[in-house]
């Protein structure tokens, strides 16, 4: 559960002690969202463009149970996050490796599904996040604040439909895992994986690396 | 997961038992591409002991009936247990693949 930071002394030495305590909640965050559903909302009406965002928003979460870790959406974009320990603790596809997998074979589920009417073509960015805390500043809710959620949300503007943006810090966490395996570091989707990218994103103070994979 | 084979004059039936995930799923792509590279183009899985299945096993589905219509063969599907249907049903599944509640009928259908 988030802290719950709130206090009515703007000048509060609490809050300041308070918010010096709150742990580093170190995780994977990861933005996915729906290509044009807002055209869809103008052209087909709430009918339409309600009943694909119903279909793509299941079949992007419940096979991999990602409802469980929904932090929040606005509109067609959903933001995750797993916290390591939880990833970790899970009884299998507890790997970067897996979760990368997963989150490839779902999109390939929509754009690969015979009818074309009932999803929504998606992208994705993903980034293994260091500087997360698990805060909140609405009671009752969760969410996590941080500069590498800040860097995760940067990188959607690289992502377009049917592509997965992963920060460099992300993929040697998934190549890690391929090693531990035993298994080559083009398994799966990374057979797909683009070069180095280096790019300086707004408000982060030096250059991010990151690859991308095209879904087939 | 385990994976069994049996093949008939007519079908290969292969039994899919435990989890289908990204730790296997990839045994299960090797069985199914191979049996279709080697002209088997009638194939039933069996689902009666699965019992999960996440979106990297329900990818090598779609590509094996995608490999399989093509050649005009036929992929069938028995025995899905609940939460394994609500799945297919939530991925569109069920409305792609022709599905049978038991093996027993399946053959007696196909």
């Amino acid at each position: 559960m988030a802290y719950y930071i709130h206090y009515t002394d703007p000048n509060s030495e609490d809050m300041l002690r308070d918010l010096e305590q709150v742990p580093r909640c170190p995780g994977i965050c990861f933005f996915m969202d729906i290509n044009k559903s807002t055209d869809i909302k103008y052209q087909g009406g709430l009918k339409d463009w309600g009943r694909k965002l119903n279909n793509t928003f299941n079949n992007l979460l419940y096979a991999n149970h990602f409802q469980y870790h929904v932090v929040k959406g606005i509109g067609d974009e959903m933001m995750l996050f797993i916290p390591e320990e939880v990833l970790q603790k899970k009884s299998s596809n507890n790997t970067c490796f897996a979760l990368l997998e997963d989150i490839y074979a779902a999109l390939f589920l929509i754009k690969n599904h015979p009818d074309q009417d009932l999803y929504l073509n998606c992208k994705v960015a993903i980034h293994y996040c260091t500087e997360a805390h698990n805060i909140t500043f609405f009671e009752g809710a969760d969410d996590y604040y941080g500069s590498d959620i800040d860097l995760t949300a940067r990188l959607m503007s690289k992502s377009v439909e049917n592509r997965i943006v992963l920060s460099e810090k992300f993929y040697v966490k998934v190549v890690n895992d391929l090693i531990s395996m035993g298994l080559p570091i083009d398994t799966g989707c990374l057979s797909q994986v683009s070069e180095r990218f280096i790019e300086n994103f707004k408000g982060v103070p030096v250059s991010t690396a990151f690859r991308v994979i095209e879904v087939q | 997961m385990e994976l069994t084979e049996q093949i008939t004059d007519q079908y290969v039936i292969i039994g899919i038992t435990g989890r289908l995930d990204t730790t296997n799923y990839m045994a299960l792509e090797k069985k199914l591409m191979d049996l279709i590279e080697s002209h088997h183009d009638k194939i039933l899985v069996d689902c009666l002991n699965m019992d999960y299945i996440s979106s990297s096993g329900l990818r090598i589905l779609l590509m094996a009936l995608k490999k399989i219509t093509l050649v005009k063969g036929r992929f069938v599907l028995c025995g899905l247990q609940e939460n394994i249907h609500e799945i297919f049903e939530i991925s569109g599944f069920t409305s792609i693949f022709e599905i049978h509640p038991s093996r027993e009928d399946a053959l007696k259908l196909i």
